[in-house]
């Protein structure tokens, strides 16, 4: 745990932040005019909770939420690109 | 407690990036612009993070460092990809308009290749499409007399 007072009421502040931050992003998978817009959409909330994750971590003192936060990546990672090579080209691999 | 204080101007960093980054992909135009947006959330964004919690949880850094190097390894493939399916989709479209609009094939109001398209075509594409065809039909109309 993190002992000084100022830096745990700022990681809360971030992390309140962060998920105020994912309202307006999952806008665009709403509302998004393509497919592609939404896929993107999809991405880039995966990326803000790589790092709602990370914050966790950083207010439970726990290092193997950053662990899960790895795991998220690369499922995210794969399934990005599957998705866009459906768009793209009509099949996944 | 410096150390601390880097760390809380990192990750206030971090947060301000993902902010701009979030208001780029809501307010841009285009897709490749939202794409240009979304890049700054993958990179500095997540990066101010990353090393505002190993600045400030340096018994995990090595952990952060390995999900930094991932994140840097694999966010540009991921836009790469959509990327190409959003100018894969431009060209189809293209080749739909220059099909339609072509003077030897007379488009049916009921063409086959329209209703294909419905599902993975937004609705303004489908407009576009729809209003070439009509153009193309009524100068179609126009040349025989």
């Amino acid at each position: 745990m993190i002992e000084s007072a100022i830096a745990q009421t700022a990681i809360r502040l971030v992390l309140l932040g962060l998920v105020i931050v994912l309202i307006p992003a999952s806008y665009r998978v709403v509302v998004g005019e393509t497919l592609p817009d939404r896929l993107q959409a999809v991405d880039l909330i995966t990326t803000l909770l790589i790092g709602i994750i990370v914050m966790l971590a950083l207010v439970e003192g726990t290092e193997v939420f950053v662990d899960m936060a790895v795991a998220l990546a690369a499922f995210a990672f794969i399934g990005t690109i599957s998705i866009a090579r459906y768009i793209s080209e009509g099949r996944t691999f | 407690m410096l150390i601390d204080l880097l760390g809380v101007v990192a990750l206030f960093f971090g947060l301000f990036f993902c902010a701009v980054g979030v208001l780029g992909v809501i307010r841009m135009p285009d897709s490749l612009t939202r794409l240009h947006a979304s890049g700054k959330v993958a990179t500095l964004g997540l990066f101010g993070l990353l090393l505002g919690a190993a600045l400030l949880m340096p018994s995990s850094s090595l952990r952060l460092l390995a999900l930094g190097l991932f994140v840097l390894l694999t966010s540009p493939v991921a836009t790469h990809a959509i990327a190409a399916s959003v100018y894969r989709r431009r060209e189809i479209v293209d080749e739909l308009m220059e099909m339609q609009a072509e003077p030897e094939t007379p488009a049916e109001p009921e063409a086959p290749i329209a209703v294909d398209v419905t599902a993975v075509l937004s609705r303004s594409r489908i407009q576009d499409i729809i209003e070439a065809q009509q153009r193309a039909l009524q100068s179609h109309t126009r040349d025989d007399e």
